[in-house]
């Protein structure tokens, strides 16, 4: 009680005195801050004025963040072994590794004014909280979703079976060859989501929990799939460049794609994009800021920690990166959002997702499972097939 | 005497610079077009806008590209003596294990870039060496001193040695020797060499993704543009006016050293 | 003293040639040679597969890893695709560099010599992209087969089992064409500096013998261009072996060595078994070198 209580007055004290510096003083701060992102997540205007969520911190809080951006959980992962980093923006599947590597720590939400304000089915999620600590702040969360080129699907597709079994399209030619599939092992879960309603039989309970019999049936589709694969997506930008001049008509994607691909009207004229997220449900990310067990600079860290949860730069990176925001209240009266952004984004789904998770041996649906280092083997012989 | 070459051998050399040349054609073709993101081809329109968008629109260009140059300056400074000490060593010296030295010598532009910028970031690691850009330095004037070490050997090879001994008979020392009969003559040889691993340097991506730490060069600036593009025709005009400030000295230094060899023979 | 040390030199040349040779040699082993040494250790320790944290420990279990059926199908796919990079860039710059050596003069020889050196000073990544476009299948080849009514040619050529795809940026074909467009001014450079060392009075003598152009060719020029050839195929097999960028671009997602190296390194974070990698490179280029160095290529380079 009393310290939800200290919460929420740090919480009006923190807006009060500003969004940014918290309840750490200005003199403690180090000068710097070292962060790991996904692209497109700490902006400073480089790319577009509008986007900019770096300078005001740096200006308030003296601290001149350095960005090092990763492009899959497994490079951060890496990255925040190698140290030197003091936040990461980790994805359920790096952030369960991170803690069990002891390379964060958990964090004092009490520090947190805006703590408060996060989505409270994120506060205690699994992929960020363990024996009741917080590591970490929630950031951005988001689906991914079947993409699909609307000459071809004149109604939306209603199951994931388009990208996985070979079949003819509403074109009537086969999808051999124009369907993509994400090239990081994880993706092995969106079969097993297709397969919770394709084969019941096969019991599975969670897709990143699969008992050898799960798994097995799991990587049987993938390795159909190969077949039908022209190209894995790794990269979103050169997945919009696949859309549009490769003739990729289904694929898992990104709103960030997505919204690319529907902000260009020549694209849209020749190839037109919409999504949606199939019956079986989806695959999905949740983003946790993460700090550093060894952070050389925890006060800054600490600053940045509630910054990034300050309902405009949550509007304003959801905007940016096609995510839904940690902080409900982001969702409204932000000018580059817009109100309708975060329903475009996929705020809606939270309950047909399965958040990314790293899969370990040990697991609560079926005691033992197969693990991540194996996913990864397999997938990448699946690839080379 | 020289008779005319055949038509088979003209066709094919004109189709070998053509295929050399499509592409480039095509990125000049592409600094003009109006798509911001993604391309497509036939470009849908053209535009000077994104020169003055390189040049108005976008400071995070210059700090990379400053810090390549000075990269690529200080590595190939750092190659023309180590690599001109080796090729002077090694051209007319004979002693055992020469051979092997001399392959030890063209190991690291023999062995893949993957394997340099890998091996560096490993003894980094091990040494606790934080990245900088004289980490950056360190891999690039290795393969830079190979660079002008292999320039300098052949024209060492054909320096006239009775022109050295004259010049120690008459009495002057090694260090005159060097600076008046020895210099001159390997001179367009260094020129040469020391171009070429300029540019080598100034568009290495290899080697530099493992040395570089967070910081960025050129060439890494334009790989997070290309996979994140915002405004992708800016990085073809980079490219451009990279291509249009080199191509001056590229073609002097082909007279100079056309000089060089013409001179000698 | 400069006196002193100048008749030491001239008197003990040993001594000069150990002088000069120091400071270089120093630099490869300790920086180049030291860093290898440094990454051939690690290969000998173990990835910890779910903390992703490496196992200080002595153990060969990381080569045994190297020989999965899936590692050595990307090892065989890149000696592959080298070789074949290798072989199609000397077929290519030979006419380019015969004619620039033999033929070439005044203007036409500069113009020669930029037109090579050119793309070699245009972004390497730039260039890489500008292909993606060519060989999109909405891209320019198909554009141009459709516009001459070919389209059934590529499509002929693109169902292809092995090396064909949906299109050829997605396709081997495609990861070959960048590959030799990249590497080709590495191959054409040394083959014409070869030529260009030929005498000319050997030209002429054959030539007064009644030797035919096509005799003078086998006869005199290819053989003395061959040491050329290797050297400029030592450039192209190892870039083509350790390249992780074009095949990730423009390709069909079948891992070659650089990418597993680079994947390994920087995304799993399983640098034992990248460094075991990137024996198999060293090892090749080990015996290409040996090899090279009976031809005499070293003297081309």
């Amino acid at each position: 009680m009393k310290s939800n209580k200290t919460i929420a007055l740090l919480s009006i004290a923190g807006f009060l005195a500003s969004s940014a510096t918290g309840v750490v003083r200005a003199a403690d701060m180090e000068g710097q801050l070292n962060i790991v992102a996904w692209a497109g997540y700490v902006e400073r205007g480089d790319s577009d004025k509008a986007y900019d969520w770096v300078t005001g911190f740096e200006k308030e809080t003296g601290c001149k963040v350095n960005v090092k951006t990763a492009a899959t959980s497994d490079e951060m992962v890496t990255l925040m072994n190698q140290g030197g980093f003091d936040l990461v923006t980790a994805s359920g599947d790096a952030s369960l590794r991170l803690i069990a590597g002891k390379k964060v720590q958990p964090i004092d939400v009490t520090k947190i004014a805006n703590w408060a304000n996060v989505d409270k089915r994120l506060q205690d999620a699994p992929w960020n909280t363990v024996d009741g600590k917080h590591y970490g702040t929630p950031y951005q969360w988001g689906p991914n979703v079947l993409a699909y080129n609307t000459n071809v699907f004149k109604t939306a597709p209603t199951s994931w079976s388009v990208v996985f079994e070979e079949q003819n399209l509403p074109d009537g030619k086969s999808n051999k060859g124009r369907v993509q599939a994400y090239y990081g092992a994880i993706y092995i879960a969106d079969a097993a989501v297709y397969l919770m309603t394709k084969k019941p039989e096969l019991g599975i309970k969670n897709p990143y929990e699969l008992n050898k019999d799960q798994y097995a049936a799991a990587l049987d589709v993938v390795t159909k799939q190969r077949a039908l694969v022209g190209r894995y997506w790794g990269d979103a930008n050169v997945q919009v460049d696949d859309f549009k001049n490769e003739g990729v008509v289904a694929s898992s994607s990104w709103p960030f794609q997505v919204n690319l691909l529907e902000a260009d009207k020549a694209v849209m004229a020749k190839t037109p994009i919409a999504s949606t997220i199939p019956a079986e449900g989806a695959t999905g990310w949740a983003d946790t800021t993460m700090l550093h067990a060894e952070a050389a600079h925890p006060n800054c860290a600490y600053a940045w920690l509630n910054h990034s949860l300050d309902a405009k730069v949550q509007g304003d990176v959801a905007a940016w990166f096609g995510s839904v925001p940690a902080v409900p209240a982001a969702c409204k009266g932000n000018a580059l959002l817009t109100d309708a952004g975060c329903d475009t984004n996929g705020m809606s789904n939270f309950d047909k997702i399965w958040f990314w998770r790293t899969p370990t041996g040990k697991c609560e649906a079926e005691g033992t499972c197969v693990p991540y280092s194996q996913w990864a083997k397999d997938y990448l012989a699946v690839q080379g097939k | 005497m020289r008779s005319d070459a055949s038509w088979p051998l003209k066709i094919a050399a004109t189709c070998g610079l053509l295929f050399l040349h499509i592409p480039l054609a095509l990125i000049m073709l592409y600094a003009f077009t109006t798509e911001e993101k993604s391309f497509q081809f036939p470009p849908p329109g053209l535009t000077l806008h994104w020169f003055s968008a390189a040049w108005f629109d976008r400071p995070d260009i210059w700090p990379p590209l400053f810090l390549s140059l000075k990269v690529a300056a200080i590595a190939t400074g750092l190659a023309l003596v180590f690599g001109t000490l080796g090729a002077a060593a090694l051209a007319r010296a004979t002693f055992y294990g020469k051979d092997q030295l001399s392959l030890l010598f063209i190991l690291p532009i023999a062995l893949p870039g993957i394997i340099t910028g890998i091996a560096l970031r490993s003894a980094f690691d091990i040494m606790h060496l934080p990245f900088s850009t004289w980490t950056i330095i360190l891999g690039h004037a290795t393969f830079c001193i190979v660079v002008v070490y292999n320039n300098a050997l052949a024209r060492f090879r054909r320096l006239q040695g009775n022109m050295v001994e004259a010049s120690m008979d008459l009495g002057a020392n090694s260090f005159q020797t060097f600076r008046f009969i020895i210099l001159p003559q390997i001179a367009s040889a260094l020129l040469a060499g020391g171009m070429l691993a300029f540019a080598l340097s100034f568009d290495e991506v290899i080697v530099t993704t493992f040395t570089a730490g967070q910081q960025e060069t050129l060439p890494i600036w334009m790989l997070g543009e290309l996979i994140r593009p915002r405004q992708r025709p800016v990085t073809n005009v980079v490219a451009i006016i990279v291509m249009a400030v080199t191509f001056v000295p590229v073609l002097c230094a082909y007279y100079f050293t056309r000089e060089g060899e013409s001179r000698k023979t | 003293m400069f006196n002193t040390l100048s008749d030491l030199f001239f008197r003990r040349p040993k001594a000069l040639t150990a002088l000069l040779l120091a400071p270089p040699l120093a630099w490869i082993v300790i920086v180049y040679i030291g860093s290898l040494l440094a990454l051939l250790l690690q290969s000998f320790y173990h990835l910890d597969d779910f903390s992703g944290v490496i196992l200080h420990e002595f153990t060969l279990s990381t080569y045994a890893e190297l020989f999965d059926q899936s590692n050595v199908q990307i090892i065989l796919r890149t000696i592959t695709m080298a070789a074949l990079v290798t072989l199609a860039s000397s077929v290519v710059a030979f006419p380019v560099a015969y004619y620039a050596a033999r033929f070439a003069r005044g203007k036409w020889k500069a113009l020669f010599y930029i037109a090579v050196m050119m793309p070699l000073w245009s972004s390497y990544l730039v260039k890489i992209y500008a292909w993606k476009l060519i060989l999109a299948k909405e891209g320019i080849v198909s554009w141009v087969a459709t516009s001459l009514h070919i389209s059934w040619l590529l499509d002929a050529l693109l169902s292809v089992p092995v090396i064909g795809g949906s299109s050829l940026s997605f396709s081997y074909i495609g990861t070959f064409l960048v590959f030799l467009y990249i590497w080709l001014p590495y191959m054409i450079l040394p083959i014409q500096a070869a030529l260009e060392r030929v005498p000319h009075d050997y030209v002429e003598a054959a030539a007064d013998l009644g030797a035919t152009q096509a005799q003078i060719f086998r006869g005199i020029l290819l053989p003395l261009a061959l040491p050329g050839v290797i050297a400029g195929s030592i450039f192209t097999f190892s870039l083509t072996l350790g390249d992780y960028i074009v095949p990730q671009i423009v390709g069909n997602s079948r891992a070659m060595i650089g990418q597993a190296v680079y994947t390994l390194q920087g995304t799993a974070g399983d640098i034992p078994l990248a460094a075991a990698f990137t024996v198999v490179p060293m090892i090749i280029m080990g015996v290409y070198l040996t090899i090279a160095k009976r031809m005499g290529a070293f003297d081309a380079l």
